[in-house]
């Protein structure tokens, strides 16, 4: 059985917020102690540029920072180490992949496939490239009830797919996409798949070469890491044909000046220093997640969820949208009349930190008629109460603007 | 519930929130403006009917919170009647009070003036305030321009 209570006292800023009803971690999740500590140890006691010192210090730096890309590796269920390449979150890693895996591959007439409710990160990027290279960007329509269309999405999926980059679990309604389902429907025209995994990672079990996933792409500040930090799992035979995004130092093995020839990756496609500290922290957060128990604290996410429908649901004028499940601890919704944006100051006012606004997937909110939410996103240091506690406000939100 | 946010709301925005003036799209206005706020998404368009060198009628459409949608409501209600001219004076005493907290007695401009202390609130008071100071000398230089080709 989860208790969020024991969780909330690993989390220095509930010391330092005690009222603090934060229920907003889809936009970023609070750190554990063991995360700051390991960042400030970090600087302390460990600092040194990485790769290059053949001093003590230096030797550690590195160990700490390429032991933490095997951890991240067997975290995920990679082959080998060498498939984690580490940036500065999950938006960086999309943008690698679509300049280097994607656009060299991309020819008029082709197509990348997504979905409706991407977050703007796992959509621009791509949208991009094809009109860079006259490619089409196509859609998988999502339902009324949040769900995507699958029989949709297999018409989508042709000879001419480059790739299908679908996100996991939606940062805006909270669905819980069908990866193995679609990855299998991409695998009969053999289309690489890239998971958005941003707001999954943290809780459900992810294992890439059970989803015969091609690119897996997160960031640590969503799983109780630090922010500027995260990972692109690519698999070997793409890392290897790919050239560098950025270059620079330490990616390089000889320079001249009319040439340059390249590391292996993973280290092409790291160039400069690296967020050494942000490894650290990231080292950390692993470590942290891995003490949860998955089953019972994506028990606990479900719960919070459903309960949260079941009040929402129950005020005068309010509508959840994509009421589908499976879905994760995230509920955006609607009140008749009443701006989100005025609900989450309202709900400021009240300690209670929802978000307002168009959550990056401004596209998936058109389809639903609107142009913003208000989302309530829930982890594993929230509770029930505090679900009655918001709704309890939003009850007095709707008889003060009627 | 928190008494510094419902003071913010007060009569002045509630009341504009639910009765807006002249809200309605208008097909045969000489000037659109819009307003927009990426951020949030708030989209107002701004109708406005120039002749005789004045603004001879104000409307306004779109989405938005109450803050927006009240100070939208304002803005038109006081543009009319008004010339270019007077209306960006208008417009810049109305910054002057939200933005710098200039003092003044009309009650309806000091409602807003509060927005600044609530976090990410001021632009939803300023929105097409601004959006409108930004046009007005293009108004303003179509106006003279019909003048002169009337002459």
């Amino acid at each position: 059985m989860h208790d969020p209570l024991s969780y909330r006292s690993q989390f220095p800023i509930f010391t330092h917020h005690p009222d603090l009803i934060y229920l907003d971690n889809a936009a970023t999740t609070h750190k554990p102690a063991v995360v700051i500590q390991a960042i400030q140890t970090f600087y302390e006691k460990q600092n040194a540029n990485i790769h290059r010192g053949v001093y003590e210090l230096g030797a550690k730096a590195t160990q700490l920072y390429e032991s933490t890309r095997a951890k991240t590796a067997d975290w995920l269920g990679a082959r080998m180490a060498e498939e984690i390449v580490f940036t500065a979150g999950t938006t960086a890693a999309i943008n690698l992949v679509a300049h280097s895996f994607l656009e060299p591959k991309l020819t008029a007439g082709d197509n990348v496939v997504i979905s409706a409710m991407e977050h703007h990160a796992n959509m621009i990027p791509w949208q991009q490239a094809c009109l860079r290279k006259g490619a089409e960007l196509r859609v998988i329509p999502v339902q009324a009830d949040g769900r995507l269309d699958l029989a949709q999405a297999s018409q989508l999926l042709d000879n001419r797919t480059k790739l299908l980059a679908l996100v996991h679990i939606s940062n805006s309604i909270g669905i819980i996409n069908p990866i193995e389902e679609l990855g299998e429907m991409a695998s009969k025209h053999q289309i690489p798949v890239l998971v958005d995994g941003a707001q999954s990672i943290a809780y459900y079990p992810i294992d890439v070469q059970d989803w015969n996933c091609d690119f897996f792409v997160c960031s640590a500040h969503k799983f109780f890491g630090p922010t500027g930090m995260g990972f692109l799992y690519a698999r070997n035979e793409h890392l290897q044909t790919m050239s560098p995004w950025q270059t620079g130092g330490g990616i390089v093995r000889e320079v001249d000046f009319d040439q340059t020839s390249f590391a292996p990756p993973p280290t092409r496609f790291e160039a400069g220093t690296p967020n050494m500290a942000g490894v650290a922290g990231l080292n950390a957060a692993i470590d942290f997640v891995q003490t949860l128990d998955q089953t019972t604290v994506s028990a606990h996410l479900q719960s919070l969820r459903i309960y949260a429908l079941e009040r929402l649901q129950s005020i005068k004028g309010v509508q959840v949208l994509g009421t589908a499940s499976p879905a994760s601890g995230i509920v955006s919704f609607v009140m008749d009349d009443v701006h989100p944006h005025d609900i989450a100051s309202f709900l400021g006012g009240a300690n209670i930190a929802v978000r307002a606004g168009h959550h990056c997937t401004q596209p998936l909110l058109k389809y639903f008629g609107l142009a913003a939410t208000t989302r309530a996103s829930f982890s594993i240091y929230n509770t029930k109460d505090e679900v009655d506690l918001l709704v309890a406000q939003l009850q007095q939100i709707q008889a003060f603007f009627s | 519930m928190n008494k510094d946010v419902k003071a913010l709301y007060q009569s002045v925005i509630l009341q504009h929130n639910k009765a807006p003036y002249h809200y309605e799209k208008v097909e045969q206005s000489t000037h659109e403006i819009a307003a927009y706020n990426p951020l949030c998404g708030d989209k107002f368009v701004l109708y406005l009917t120039i002749s005789d060198h004045q603004i001879a009628s104000a409307h306004f459409h779109g989405y938005g919170c109450a803050i927006s949608k009240a100070s939208t409501s304002i803005l038109v209600q006081q543009l009319e009647g008004k010339t270019p001219k007077e209306a960006a004076a208008l417009i810049r005493e109305y910054l002057s009070i939200v933005l710098e907290g200039a003092a003044t007695d009309q009650e309806e401009f000091q409602a807003f003036a509060v927005a600044q202390q609530f976090p990410g609130r001021e632009q939803c008071a300023t929105l097409s305030w601004q959006a409108l100071e930004q046009e007005l000398p293009t108004i303003d230089q179509d106006d003279i321009h019909r003048e002169e080709s009337n002459e």
